[in-house]
């Protein structure tokens, strides 16, 4: 497994035995997986499984839950990133993260998108900033929707729009890598096309990394799929493997339905 | 279950005592409202009926003559000398000049000249005094000043005082008010609106119509400036790290009960706190608005903490995730993004805080602000110590008031309940307008 992931493509995050534990119960146990740059990776399972706090683990997330304690290693691009010396806040910066229901600012569309870069400055000048907007509603898809009224309310937009928005918000620092919580379990079926279209195409310049409920979608979408259950990483594979031969039986019951 | 029962056209017993219950509580709902509702307006009505008057008064208008030999009898114009006349030389000019006017106006009179001089205000000899001493120029001439009249005459055109009354009254007779009233008549008496209730200090128990509540306005508004600078500042950081970087653990949750019983706690016990701490131990000036600002801020501080809390627990944690989510520190969500959303809330908190400290008086009679303060202290005029000068309260004045014997101060009382009420109603709508403006912004 190791070999093929190594031949795929570049690596972007390697986890290695985490375990995480809220209080006295465990929520992950002993998961190692190696995610590729440049790539869709889904996780799929039931409800309660693991795979968002998984997800939250990469960009430390859940630092902001006291009871929370991760162990293992988490490498991205070969740093760990829950060493003493790492600032969460540079590595969200990195790792930027869109949630399971759209949460913009209540503020305009533009000052959604400006907020992060500003933070970071990132941008030299108002100009700079501009441009730095532009280029992530235009890469989430949402630039020709919105570009008479970036002063208008990001809360105004529709939801699928909203979640667009975060989309874009998220790109504009310029992340590495591209968490995404269920990004459309709040969302109708055509909202979801359209998120599910922007997903292939950020692909290229982003290490996507996508926790769903449906199948479905993380078969259209994703090049790797994992599937947690019960806080264990049951199976890792190629998409098509997954899907089509799965391994486990217990991968097996859940994609046909019988479990989950 | 019979067939009959499954008919829709007919109610079946359940649902009509279904419907006859809920019939009933909304009558209860209705008349609790309307139980509220009536002591309001009993309340208002109270209040406004006998508080009302203390926003006119009656002046009489005369031209007294300042002979140069009763003011000036050194004819040097020294201002020192002038100043050793007191209000006792003053008071018969008065008379004179009223005496001249009922004369030339025809009134026959039986009145003496200490009845004529009981028709004047004690104030009134005291206020041409500052006059002619303020401009020396006038000694040897005549000067047309409207004086206050004495309470009991303003009474008798407020329909407090009647004829009956007056015959039973020393300070006043029925022949004093038929001549006032043939005055009144003649133009010489008027009563009109009476700016020197909201600007003039307090008087004497002998001179209600003088009395006003400019020291107290002005002490209840430095008072709500420390509160203010104080207790908005202190509160909403204590509550900003409360709520969001405290670790949830014993301590914190100390804190958190103790803070919700210092809400409850009587607020005379401030005072006392305020009496061992401020002016005790560290020695601040009694009745002076620092200390009572000071003792309104601890007071109100648990007030704006709880609302901020609340204000602050009420902003979706999903706008927190979304900052940090960009890379925002823990700082940075809380003032970019939490604390705008909390604003409303906030403000709403501290204004309903502010009132609260606003129509306090336990912890004031503490501490001394139940002083007579008969002047303007000196350093509402000049610059050291604006805070530090004894002063006293709008609802201490309203106590102060009501303890006074003389019925005209009863009327000033229900004054300044009144104008208590319109600071307190001012305040809500602008906690009320505050929370539309920033609610509203998307």
């Amino acid at each position: 497994m190791t070999e093929s992931i190594s031949t795929m493509a570049q690596l972007k995050i390697s986890a290695r035995n985490v375990e995480v534990h809220y209080g006295d119960t465990i929520a992950i146990k002993d998961v190692s997986v190696d995610i590729p740059a440049n790539s869709v990776t889904a996780f799929i399972g039931p409800s309660g499984c693991g795979k968002s706090t998984f997800l939250r683990c990469l960009n430390r997330m859940n630092d902001t839950i006291n009871i929370c304690r991760v162990t293992g290693d988490i490498l991205i691009d070969g740093q760990d990133i829950y060493d003493h010396n790492v600032d969460p806040v540079q590595l969200r910066a990195m790792v930027g993260m869109v949630f399971q229901k759209p949460n913009p600012f209540p503020k305009s569309i533009y000052d959604n998108v400006a907020y992060g870069p500003k933070i970071h400055g990132l941008a030299r000048n108002k100009a700079d900033l501009g441009d730095i907007v532009e280029d992530a509603l235009r890469k989430a898809a949402l630039w020709n929707e919105v570009k008479d009224r970036l002063g208008s309310p990001g809360t105004g937009l529709s939801g699928g729009q909203q979640q667009r928005l975060c989309i874009a918000r998220a790109i504009a620092t310029s992340p590495e890598v591209l968490l995404m919580d269920e990004p459309c379990s709040a969302l109708d079926p055509i909202a979801t096309a359209q998120i599910e279209e922007l997903i292939d195409t950020l692909r290229q310049n982003y290490c996507v990394v996508i926790v769903t409920h449906s199948m479905h979608q993380a078969a259209r979408i994703s090049q790797k799929t994992a599937f947690f259950h019960l806080g264990n990483l049951v199976e890792y594979g190629d998409t098509d493997q997954i899907f089509t031969t799965p391994h486990d039986t217990r991968t097996e019951s859940y994609i046909t339905g019988r479990i989950g | 279950m019979t067939t009959t029962a499954n008919s829709l056209l007919v109610r079946d017993d359940r649902t009509k005592r279904r419907n006859a219950a809920e019939l009933r509580f909304r009558a209860y709902g209705l008349g609790a409202i309307g139980i509220a509702a009536l002591a309001l307006v009993l309340l208002l009505s109270s209040v406004l009926s006998s508080g009302v008057g203390a926003f006119s008064q009656t002046f009489i208008t005369l031209e007294t003559s300042l002979p140069e030999a009763k003011l000036n009898k050194s004819g040097l114009r020294d201002p020192a000398v002038m100043a050793k006349v007191s209000t006792f030389g003053y008071a018969p000019l008065l008379r004179d000049a009223l005496l001249t006017r009922i004369a030339e106006l025809g009134i026959t009179t039986s009145l003496s000249d200490k009845n004529v001089d009981a028709m004047i205000s004690k104030e009134a000899a005291a206020s041409l005094r500052d006059h002619v001493l303020a401009n020396p120029d006038l000694i040897g001439g005549k000067v047309t000043m409207d004086v206050l009249a004495d309470g009991r005459i303003d009474g008798y055109f407020k329909g407090r005082v009647t004829m009956e009354s007056a015959a039973r009254d020393g300070n006043t007779s029925p022949e004093a008010l038929r001549v006032a009233q043939r005055l009144a008549d003649a133009g010489v008496i008027e009563t009109r609106f009476n700016w020197r209730f909201l600007t003039a200090p307090d008087a004497s128990d002998q001179r209600p119509e003088a009395a006003g509540l400019g020291v107290a306005i002005l002490g209840s508004l430095y008072m709500m400036l420390v509160v203010l600078v104080l207790a908005l500042p202190i509160g909403v950081a204590a509550s900003i790290y409360l709520e969001e970087f405290a670790p949830r653990n014993r301590l914190s949750d100390l804190i958190e009960v103790n803070i919700s019983n210092l809400a409850a706690v009587p607020s005379i016990v401030f005072g006392i706190l305020g009496l061992a701490i401020f002016i005790n131990f560290s020695g601040l000036r009694q009745s002076s608005p620092l200390v009572g600002g000071l003792v309104l801020t601890l007071m109100t501080l648990p007030t704006i903490i709880i609302s901020t809390r609340a204000a602050l627990k009420s902003v979706p944690p999903s706008i927190r995730d979304a900052a940090l989510a960009v890379g925002a520190s823990k700082m940075q969500s809380v003032f970019h993004h939490v604390l705008p959303l909390a604003a409303p809330g906030i403000l709403t908190g501290t204004i309903i805080g502010l009132a609260q400290a606003l129509g306090e008086t336990a912890p004031l009679l503490l501490i001394g602000m139940v002083a007579f303060v008969r002047e303007y202290p000196a350093a509402y005029s000049h610059e050291a110590g604006l805070f530090g000068e004894a002063a006293t309260a709008l609802p201490v004045q309203v106590f102060n008031w009501t303890q006074r014997a003389d019925p005209g101060f009863a009327e000033r009382a229900s004054g300044a309940i009144i104008v208590l009420l319109v600071f307190l109603a001012v305040m809500n709508t602008v906690a009320i307008l505050l929370r539309r403006h920033f609610e509203r912004r998307w």
